[in-house]
């Protein structure tokens, strides 16, 4: 075999080259598809009465979100964040609904005497989100606390189960502008994702309302 | 030029090549192999089989160097070679058919894998039972979408694929009423909560609307694990003519869309799987799970779906098994797994013009392989025979 004309065989290698390497795919693609079909939340335990609720009526459960397009009553249209089957939730006649923003799942307004109030959110986000320990210490961090070892947390923490979950529940004060704040919250995994439960707010607000979060957090369950 | 030509089809024909080639071909399938268990299966494939040249890339820099032939130079060389010695010494012989059948059907099978690298297309489809869909989703590639979704028979989409995304540009389409800047891209990265007091280092390009508020990107080392996916992230900034209209953080882990409004429409941006829509729909009708009486060996998984065309042609239902794919308009659906206690399937689906190319091939090269050592083995008895004929008549007269 003589080799002296491997140059004659470069084109080939050149054609070749094109061919492979240029297939990757560059151009950015306009087209009219169908709408996706809403996934159809479970059944929620009670159902929202469309155009808004009743006087009286306890919140709805969370865990019907509503479905992209419909609107709900002082609700913006929510992203729902994390995929796979939600959770659903009865929460206390005295908590108000408010709207829930872009990322919450559900979110509620908690006046005190005196008329304070504090938030309760509800999110939910794909993973561990940073796991147990960057989770205490950013909430410790809203009230103004510092960080704490993982040793240190795990100590402080409550453990509940309830309807087969499973909740690390945080109670921490802190210093406001205006007064010491208290953080409740709950931390469940389920199914890949994490679901935080939080209300923050003045401590007599949030005092008053630790054991109605209790009772709130059992009612958590998979629909 | 003459002594030029002749030499040139002296190197192509030359059975040196073909030893050297296929010495070639071991090595390449040796390293690769080896090189599994960094890379994994599907991108050894791209690396070392259906790439021209396989390069090297310098650790801590974008410097690649060309290091070996890849599969398709390899291929495509003992490609050439075998069909110039072929049509060389080409004699149209019946000895030599067998030969001839059994190098065509190795040609076909060299061009069957060339044509499957370059047009397979594979992708999965997931649905819930009573679930439609139209589309499929690749395992691999990703594209972020901004979905027109103000009217309501159907969705306006503008795809934009990974490949854009990594170059980390900004880009303008007509499509569009504003500009996209891709700020950050990230192969793979998982999901952090943001901390109010730690906001993370690139506060600039931190995400200023949507679920990027609460999360931050935190990239982490890209998997090539067979079982394990990448989650490209990136952080996306809109401007409108008056300004910014926001920046947005989408990620693969995001399930859902963001929606926002612009100038009275209503848009999504979102972070998926690459998908490609079919002209028909699939409903999962049920997905069956049996197993054998008494134990938890499964037996059979299969898919029962409703295919409809939209151009009204077809409207049945097929049952897919394991073994018993539902080929249909060039793709096959294939059983390929199931989740959610056995409510939701998942197909393969693949589409490979050319599928038949290796069917063929083999039977040619079975058949040339027959008539081939049939020659040989039709000689070798007339042989025997004459051995035995001319031994019984140089012995006869001892007895």
């Amino acid at each position: 075999m003589r080799i002296p004309h491997l140059s004659a065989v470069v084109p080939f290698f050149l054609a070749l080259s094109t061919l492979t390497t240029g297939c990757r795919d560059r151009e950015v693609a306009v087209y009219q598809a169908p709408k996706d079909a809403v996934v159809t939340p479970p059944p929620a335990a009670e159902p929202a009465a469309p155009g808004g609720l009743p006087p009286g009526h306890p919140p709805i459960p969370g865990g019907a979100a509503p479905a992209a397009g419909a609107a709900m009553a002082g609700s913006d249209i929510q992203p729902q964040i994390a995929a796979g089957l939600a959770l659903r939730w009865k929460a206390p006649a005295q908590w108000q609904i408010k709207p829930a923003g872009s990322v919450r799942k559900g979110s509620y307004k908690v006046v005190g005497a005196g008329g304070a109030e504090a938030d309760m959110a509800i999110t939910a986000f794909p993973g561990d989100t940073g796991g147990l320990v960057a989770n205490v210490n950013r909430w410790r961090s809203q009230v103004g606390l510092g960080e704490q070892t993982q040793a240190q947390i795990e100590a402080a923490l409550e453990h509940l189960d309830a309807n087969g979950l499973h909740m690390d529940v945080v109670d921490v004060t802190g210093k406001g502008q205006t007064g010491p704040v208290r953080l409740l919250g709950a931390i469940v995994p389920h199914q890949g994702q994490t679901w935080f439960f939080k209300m923050v707010g003045p401590e007599p607000v949030v005092a008053a309302e630790r054991a109605a979060f209790t009772a709130f957090l059992r009612t958590i369950e998979v629909p | 030029m003459k002594a030029y030509l002749e030499s040139l089809r002296s190197f192509f024909v030359s059975l040196h090549l073909t030893v050297a080639l296929l010495i070639l071909s071991m090595l390449l399938v040796f390293v690769a192999t080896i090189d599994q268990v960094n890379l994994g299966i599907w991108a050894v494939q791209e690396k070392y089989f259906r790439s021209a040249i396989v390069f090297w890339t310098f650790p801590d820099s974008g410097l690649a160097l060309p290091i070996f032939p890849g599969g398709y130079v390899i291929g495509g060389l003992l490609l050439i070679n075998l069909v110039c010695a072929h049509l060389y010494r080409f004699a149209l012989t019946w000895r030599k058919l067998g030969i001839q059948l059994a190098h065509g059907g190795l040609i076909l099978l060299l061009l069957g894998e060339f044509f499957t690298g370059l047009w397979q297309r594979e992708s999965y489809l997931r649905m819930d039972q009573g679930e439609t869909k139209s589309y499929s989703e690749s395992f691999h590639a990703v594209e972020m979408v901004l979905v027109d979704t103000t009217e309501a028979d159907s969705n306006r989409v503008v795809a934009i694929p990974e490949a854009r995304l990594e170059e980390k540009k900004g880009l303008q389409h007509p499509a569009l009423p504003f500009r996209l800047e891709i700020k950050t891209y990230y192969p793979n990265a998982t999901l952090q909560m943001r901390n109010p007091t730690n906001p993370p280092a690139t506060t600039t390009s931190a995400a200023t609307t949507g679920a990027g508020l609460q999360l931050a990107l935190i990239p982490i080392p890209i998997t090539y694990k067979h079982n394990e996916r990448n989650s490209p992230g990136a952080l996306v900034e809109l401007t409108g003519a008056e300004g910014s209209i926001g920046t947005w953080m989408v990620s693969l882990q995001l399930a859902e869309p963001q929606t926002f409004s612009y100038q009275g429409r209503t848009w999504q941006i979102m972070l998926r799987s690459k998908r490609t829509y079919h002209p028909f729909t699939l409903t999962l009708k049920k997905f069956s799970h049996d197993k054998y009486p008494g134990t938890e060996i499964p037996r059979n998984f299969s898919s029962l779906v409703q295919v409809k065309s939209k151009d009204g042609e077809d409207d049945r239902e097929v049952l897919i098994l394991m073994n018993n794919p539902l080929r249909y308009r060039g793709l096959t659906f294939y059983q390929a797994g199931f989740d959610n206690n056995d409510t939701t399937t998942i197909l393969q689906v693949v589409r490979n013009p050319s599928w038949l190319l290796p069917y063929i091939s083999c039977v040619l090269m079975f058949v040339g392989l027959m008539i081939q050592f049939g020659f040989s083995l039709a000689g070798m008895f007339r042989k025997r025979q004459r051995a035995a004929t001319a031994s019984a008549t140089v012995s006869a007269p001892a007895r």
